[in-house]
């Protein structure tokens, strides 16, 4: 009897190999999450985090933010489930955001803000921030838009206050005033998620807001980056939890600064018999050099007229120079630059003292400046048609999301020994053209 | 010359996959494919045409011989690890075929006409894979139309030559990395017809002892060329219109590579003959594929993508058995190198070295009447490559095609 089944068996195998040969088949790798604990992920950081694109937070961009598209991937190797603050789908515009409507000439793309189905819900007391409609369910995607590491041990930094606020992390705090409610740190918030899993990519802003607004506001020192930095491994990366501290890319990687390029805008003013000229923070005007960046939303070139010598493009003339405003300059460039080198640093200490992954977004955007091709498709840091940024210049489109979430998740692979397949970045779109 | 039944024909008969290497289709005749597609070093009767002109003086009695395959093809892919994205070309049935007719003018002087697909393509991906950008399908026809004259020398030695004349089609369609916004991805459509190209098939066949033959036989490369084809956009947005103008042509040249082949066949008695042939095939002659436009398209005159193949080497073997007056058993199995390099992989032709096993049967249901019938199986290694030097797609393919076919042969 025991021969019988031996045969039966043999000749079932034999003809599930014969049938099983008709349609090809190339045998994968098992996902597998290696040494990692995938029950609980949360995604700590800012705007990129959120998911935020084309200058504001919608429901498609939340959708593919690169947290959701890792914890996607973490399902298929026994990752749990992944909640976010999404707008409700009547909501979906969230806080608004601008579309491609047009080309006023070939290089002048027309953005036109979105203005219906919003989630803002009424004006907070500061009577100029836009409230937006609550979210108070705990949630996995901690990213919130405009955060700095400066602001995450600020007691009231998310509650309605006429001395202003931040709208994105109010919406997931309960209203009352009380050092675990509405004044709750984002240290503490973070905090009290208990992940098993985390990703942090956070500081982007400290740099940021000083660099698109062409050196005006401040850069966060780096003893306070410090401080901060060391609350929020303390409250993130306790023991047993593992996660992936990602860092500060480049300004000067990002189509915010490289778009109105300084050389063509050299070129263009010399071919009108004119140079280029730029105010400094000490006022004074100098002709500008290619080492300068001129901010995307400059508005460098529009004819003005200017009193005595009539109508000049702006910034053809040194009457009519660019703002501070609107240049990040060679030394203020420098100064952003070695500011971010010096948090990088410390990311990259902190990631290695608590044995955590440390995933070098730095280096890969600025080995990406030249391009790089994928799948067939071209992709660079170009404003519009590079594919990986979106409208606003400095956030991705949901394929850009796609392409960091798979650097992040190929430096969790090798640092936790895991096999997490990778997103395919074919199946989300970059910039749509009217 | 451009013409239109040929390319009705085409239409209606023609949609090889290319399932040898390249986008070769080595499918010339029934009794062949059962022996592994050997034939260059033995007498194949009216098939000759193809395999050896030299040896087609040698056939005892005027005949015509029609067949078809069908080509089931499936193409596995699967992306670079640890990406799980796959997808499976939905190739549809390709039906190669050949008709040959010999006329025995007296002793030492054959003439034929032989009509057959040697190469061939048709890869279906569809519009949602990671590849799409690459490829969604493609459909590659040529069809030969060879007049040939085989001359005896002596009782040993025949020579024949063959003019090849050439037509074939192109399809070619690919999604285009730009989106409309509502969200429909921009597609482009190649379509063209060949011109007429020319090339020569010639061969000597040799009756070394009385069991031992030996042939050999030289194809040319034969240009095929599209001019004027149509250029087709879809879905593109407005504001990127003048990047895909339309009424776009192209076109194109696409080497159909010259291939040389050294045949034995040893009778081994009056019931068993072996035959085993060597083909050299002179791929290198695809350096790149380049499209020609009549517009710019995304600034440029042209799209050009390189392929630089190898020659490469077929090894054959085959074998048939008379089990009686009327039937014959055949077998055979080949292996078929792929002309792609590492680094030049792509969609279109996801090739590997290529294994061949065949089976056959021939019946004679009268003296002038006979059937042949084959199937062959191909089993192409599964290939791994970043397809980074030919702006393909990177990824794992694995392809096996299951072809039956079947032919009659009439003699007079």
């Amino acid at each position: 009897m025991k021969n019988f089944f031996n045969k039966f068996g043999l000749l079932a195998l034999a003809a599930g190999m014969l049938l099983s040969s008709c349609d090809p088949e190339i045998d994968a790798a098992n996902p597998s999450s290696g040494s990692l604990d995938l029950t609980k992920y949360v995604a700590v950081g800012n705007s990129l985090t959120a998911g935020f694109q084309d200058n504001g937070l919608y429901l498609e961009g939340q959708i593919s933010s690169y947290p959701a598209l890792i914890a996607q991937q973490f399902s298929l190797a026994g990752g749990g489930e992944f909640v976010q603050p999404l707008f409700s789908e009547a909501q979906r515009n969230g806080s608004g955001y601008v579309r491609l409507t047009g080309f006023s000439s070939p290089t002048s793309p027309i953005l036109t803000p979105v203005t219906d189905n919003l989630a803002v819900v009424g004006k907070g007391k500061d009577g100029k921030t836009n409230l937006l409609a609550p979210y108070l369910q705990p949630v996995n995607n901690l990213g919130v838009p405009g955060i700095k590491m400066a602001d995450v041990t600020t007691a009231g930094y998310g509650y309605d206050n006429p001395l202003g606020f931040n709208p994105y992390y109010e919406r997931l705090l309960p209203d009352s005033p009380t050092p675990t409610e509405a004044l709750m740190p984002y240290v503490n918030y973070v905090g009290a998620t208990n992940p098993t899993f985390f990703t942090m990519w956070l500081g982007n802003n400290d740099v940021l807001g000083y660099a698109t607004s062409g050196g005006v506001a401040s850069m966060t020192s780096a003893s306070v980056f410090q401080s901060n930095l060391d609350a929020m491994m303390a409250a993130l990366a306790k023991p047993n939890v593992e996660g992936a501290v990602i860092n500060i890319p480049d300004v000067t990687a990002i189509p915010f600064f490289t778009t109105k390029s300084t050389a063509q805008l050299k070129q263009l003013a010399a071919a009108s018999n004119a140079k280029l000229y730029i105010r400094l923070a000490d006022n004074t005007v100098r002709e500008a050099q290619t080492t300068d960046y001129v901010l995307l939303t400059s508005t460098v070139g529009t004819p003005e007229s200017v009193p005595g010598i009539g109508t000049v493009p702006h910034g053809f003339s040194p009457l009519n120079p660019l703002a501070n405003s609107e240049v990040l300059d060679v030394n203020e460039v420098e100064a952003v630059i070695s500011r971010t080198a010096e948090f990088n640093a410390k990311l990259a200490t902190a990631a290695q003292t608590k044995n955590l992954a440390y995933v070098d977004m730095n280096g890969y955007f600025n080995s990406i400046k030249g391009g790089f091709a994928l799948n067939a498709v071209t992709y660079s840091p170009a404003f519009i048609t590079g594919n990986l940024f979106s409208l606003d210049g400095v956030h991705l489109t949901p394929r850009g999301y796609a392409i960091v979430a798979n650097r992040i998740l190929r430096e969790i692979n090798s640092k936790y020994n895991a096999s997490i397949p990778f997103v395919d970045e074919t199946q989300y779109r970059a910039v749509l053209l009217p | 010359m451009k013409s239109k039944i040929l390319a009705l024909l085409g239409g209606t008969l023609l949609s090889a996959s290319a399932m040898a290497g390249g986008y070769q289709v080595n499918l010339a005749s029934q009794r062949q494919i059962g022996m592994g597609h050997t034939g260059t070093g033995i007498q194949t009767g009216t098939a000759s045409i193809f395999f050896n002109p030299g040896a087609l003086s040698s056939i005892r009695e005027s005949g015509v011989t029609i067949g078809a395959s069908a080509i089931n093809s499936r193409i596995a892919y699967r992306a670079i690890e640890p990406t799980n994205s796959s997808a499976k070309a939905d190739n549809d049935l390709g039906t190669p075929f050949q008709v040959y007719a010999a006329y025995k003018i007296d002793d030492l002087l054959t003439v034929g006409l032989g009509v057959y697909t040697p190469f061939g393509s048709g890869v279906r991906w569809g519009n949602e894979w990671n590849g799409r950008y690459s490829l969604n399908e493609i459909d590659l026809q040529a069809i030969f139309i060879q007049p040939t004259v085989s001359y005896k020398l002596g009782d040993k030695f025949g020579v024949g030559l063959g003019f090849v004349i050439a037509t074939g089609s192109v399809n070619l369609q690919r999604v285009l990395p730009v989106e409309n916004s509502e969200r429909q991805e921009g597609t482009i459509e190649l379509d063209g017809g060949a011109k007429t190209g020319f090339g020569i098939n010639v061969g000597v066949f040799y009756q070394a002892t009385d069991k031992l033959t030996i042939g050999l036989d030289y194809r040319s490369k034969v240009e095929l060329e599209v001019q004027e084809g149509d250029v087709t956009f879809t879905n593109i947005p407005a504001s990127a219109s003048s990047n895909f103008p339309s009424g776009t042509e192209f076109s194109a040249q696409l080497p159909l590579p010259a291939t040389l082949t050294l045949g034995l066949g040893y009778q081994v008695n009056d019931k068993l003959t072996l035959a085993a042939d060597v083909s050299h095939v002179r791929w290198s002659a695809y350096e790149s594929l380049r499209f020609d436009f009549s517009k710019q398209i995304r600034g440029s005159g042209f799209s050009e993508s390189a392929r630089n193949y190898d020659d490469a080497f077929i090894y054959r073997l085959g074998a048939e058995y008379m089990v009686n007056d009327k039937l014959a058993v055949r077998g055979g199995a080949y292996y078929d190198q792929s002309p792609v390099q590492d680094g030049y992989l792509t969609p279109e032709t996801p090739d590997a070295d290529s294994r061949g096993l065949s089976a056959g049967v021939g019946y004679s249901i009268s003296d002038n009447f006979s059937l042949d019938a084959s199937f062959l199986y191909i089993n192409k290694k599964e290939r791994t490559d970043q397809a980074d030097l030919s702006g393909g797609v990177a990824g794992t393919f694995k392809s096996v095609a299951y072809i039956p076919g079947i032919g009659l042969n009439f003699k007079f």
